[in-house]
């Protein structure tokens, strides 16, 4: 049998330039994100000037990109919380909540607002480390609500 | 609002061609089947407030705002995360 060796995907976009990448680094959003539910690969991208941002980028359409950051950097006691279903479509094994860092990377994506950007708390993007499968989690009974990020720098818890 | 009451195993008809069947019904959830044509759009209640942020959240790069205006505040911010910041696969 003749192995057929891949090599990166390239995308040219409009916001990151031009990107490469992996296939074991491409996110798989079985459901997509909502309002956007035909994405359903996508590629985190980090710029060592932007850091911490993360940089979710659609593989399937290269307009479309979202600004994250890592949820801890916000909100250092953060606990995620993932309804039965959420879990299934993650495919994750144990039962409880997954270790952030360790079982999953939880991010927020951050949306324009008054001249600074606003991250809602209660709706985290979740990647399952193991599988990479990825979801918005939008457990009914979390309650962080919304941070807005300050002048000076800060995050500020707004409702 | 018209209020039904049905078992697991049976089932409601909406506008024809959209059937909600009940499958599970557990102390404190109903597990819901929903079968529809492809055109119809199923959507939790509370992903519907997220929709929209999604949609203005991608706008912000798509905008140019980024670039203009916030980076230089996200600089801001990683000076004083970099103080406490959780490690990299804390994300």
């Amino acid at each position: 049998m003749t192995s057929v060796s891949v090599g990166p995907a390239v995308m040219k976009t409009p916001h990151l330039g031009e990107i490469s990448w992996d296939a074991e680094s491409e996110l798989f959003l079985p459901s997509g994100l909502p309002g956007f539910e035909n994405e359903r690969h996508m590629i985190p991208v980090e710029i060592p000037a932007h850091r911490p941002l993360v940089f979710l980028q659609s593989t399937e359409r290269s307009g479309v990109c979202f600004v994250s950051l890592p949820v801890m950097t916000i909100c250092p006691d953060f606990k995620l919380q993932l309804t039965e279903d959420e879990r299934e479509s993650l495919m994750l094994r144990e039962t409880g909540n997954p270790e952030i860092g360790a079982d999953v990377l939880c991010l927020v994506l951050l949306f324009p607002s008054g001249g600074t950007v606003e991250a809602n708390l209660d709706a985290p993007v979740v990647i399952n480390l193991h599988n990479s499968r990825c979801l918005q989690a939008l457990s009914p009974g979390a309650a962080r609500g919304y941070y807005r990020l300050s002048e000076a720098g800060t995050w500020e818890n707004v409702c | 609002m018209l209020v039904v009451r049905r078992r697991a195993g049976e089932a409601i008809i909406i506008a024809g061609d959209v059937e909600v069947e009940i499958i599970e019904i557990t102390r404190t959830r109903v597990k819901l089947g929903i079968t529809a044509p492809r055109e119809v759009t199923v959507t939790r209640r509370e992903a519907v407030a997220v929709a929209l942020e999604n949609h203005t959240a991608a706008a912000l790069v798509a905008s140019g705002t980024l670039e203009t205006d916030l980076l230089g505040l996200f600089a801001k911010v990683s000076g004083k995360i970099a103080k406490s910041a959780p490690k990299a696969a804390d994300m």
